[in-house]
């Protein structure tokens, strides 16, 4: 207990901006993530085939890629092709990519937990297409999806570690216990605190997944 | 519809035409970047990536089949003694990312005087942070059989692990086969951190082609898809699994 004190008076801010940086990237990169993954999973409805096909296959690649690798893609391999993007937007790309993906993905498992009869019930009333999918089909789909989403949530910040592989100015929690280990003897106190804030993180999300999925889950 | 489909795909073309000639533009299709891989000895070294990528993942796996049965054990007992340390050990390693006990056996275990291989340095982690989920997708899978099992089994007498192993376990384990799999996938994936530790896994392999050949574009677009390839084999294993379940 000594040594987390001493450790604590030491970098304790730098251990409240490395958490803060962790949330930060986690909810930048859910947000941004779950936007494209809905936008994908409407356009995967769509009876356009080309269009069927290359979504199909962009699910299939990001949700197979390591995260790493697409990361270090982003960072050294782009700026080969005059496309370069800073460290903290590359993070959050590789991330919402690997996110909207598996939203994609949970998401049409979703959809397809609604009885047909609705979609059939909504065309005869005469609503459009589009009509239906904003407000019969998405809405059933994500309460039906709370659990998948929140764990995916949780996953995700889970990743937001990979920063801690590209050269970033601001530090979260892996990079700090890198860092403190590398110029100190006080790894393993790093290692404990930063250990108890990803699982307390992890723990209140998983709180709040279960208590969103209690208010809005449908019975069928 | 077919005036969509053909927009579509015009548009899809137009796009692919795009990042042909950024390539081009950049000078990324010059035969220096591409040639190496005509090489047989490319193909071995990155097939020797391939490997150790492999031999980590599978032993990572059975690994975490074995300790996540403990950790299960260990969770569904009586003792509160055994019980609440398991549920801790459980939560901790599932809530900590791969990469931070990666770091741990790499930069705090060296020092304190315990050293590992790198290929335990990337393994031992990926295996105990994987162990913890297996735990908690053992546990769905026991919570799925049906209580009278149970009830059934400890009323023609069997002892408590009998009924665990003999009648509960080997029902539960086939409601979670397609899990278990993709599971495999996430271990295929974090093993790619073997190169932090320099375990020559794929990725490390294809960093020091790159050394070699200055051609960052080409080795890691092929690294990318090997690993898409391995895992998307995987999923689809998953998935033919999943199916006669349901």
């Amino acid at each position: 207990m000594g040594e987390v004190s001493r450790l604590l008076v030491d970098y304790g801010p730098a251990f409240g901006q490395a958490l803060f940086l962790t949330w930060k990237l986690t909810v930048m990169s859910f947000v941004a993530g779950v936007l494209l993954g809905m936008a994908v999973t409407v356009l995967r409805l769509l009876p356009v085939p080309p269009l069927r096909f290359v979504l199909t296959g962009y699910v299939e690649i990001f949700r197979n890629i390591p995260g790493v690798v697409l990361l270090i893609f982003i960072v050294f391999a782009l700026p080969d092709l005059d496309v370069v993007i800073d460290y903290e937007p590359s993070v959050i790309l590789t991330l919402s990519l690997v996110c909207s993906a598996f939203t994609a993905d949970y998401l049409r498992t979703g959809i397809n937990t609604i009885p047909g009869g609705q979609i059939e019930a909504a065309l005869s009333l005469g609503m459009r297409p589009m009509r239906i999918i904003s407000a019969v089909v998405l809405p059933q789909a994500w309460r039906a999806v709370v659990q998948p989403m929140t764990s995916l949530l949780i996953a995700l910040m889970l990743s937001t570690s990979l920063a801690s592989q590209v050269p970033f100015p601001g530090r979260e929690l892996t990079a700090l216990v890198s860092k403190v280990a590398t110029d100190s003897a006080a790894g393993m106190p790093a290692f404990a605190v930063a250990a108890a804030l990803y699982v307390a993180t992890g723990l209140l999300i998983a709180w709040a997944g279960a208590t969103l999925e209690r208010k809005v889950r449908i019975l069928r | 519809m077919r005036v969509a489909s053909a927009s579509a795909a015009i548009v899809l073309l137009l796009l692919a035409a795009g990042v042909g000639f950024r390539f081009h533009a950049a000078g990324q299709l010059d035969a220096r970047f591409w040639e190496f891989f005509a090489w047989p000895t490319t193909w071995s070294f990155l097939g020797r990536g391939l490997l150790g990528t492999l031999t980590s993942a599978a032993m990572a796996a059975v690994i975490a089949l074995t300790l996540g049965l403990v950790l299960l054990a260990g969770r569904l007992t009586r003792l509160r003694l055994v019980r609440w340390p398991s549920i801790a050990t459980i939560e901790f390693l599932r809530g900590t990312p791969t990469l931070l006990l990666i770091y741990v056996c790499f930069l705090v275990l060296p020092p304190a005087g315990i050293k590992l291989s790198t290929y335990w340095m990337l393994t031992l982690p990926v295996s105990l942070s994987t162990a913890a989920v297996v735990a908690e997708v053992y546990r769905a899978g026991v919570l799925a059989v049906p209580r009278g099992q149970a009830a059934a089994a400890r009323s023609l007498g069997l002892t408590e692990v009998q009924v665990f192993f003999l009648v509960v376990f080997p029902q539960a384990v086939r409601y979670i086969v397609p899990a278990l799999v993709a599971q495999l996938v996430i271990v295929v994936k974090d093993t790619t951190f073997g190169y932090v530790v320099t375990y020559g896994e794929l990725m490390e392999n294809a960093k020091v082609l790159i050394a070699n050949y200055h051609a960052l574009v080409p080795v890691y677009l092929v690294v990318a898809v090997l690993y898409c390839l391995v895992n998307y084999a995987i999923s689809s294993a998953s998935r033919r699994l999943g199916r006669p379940m349901h």
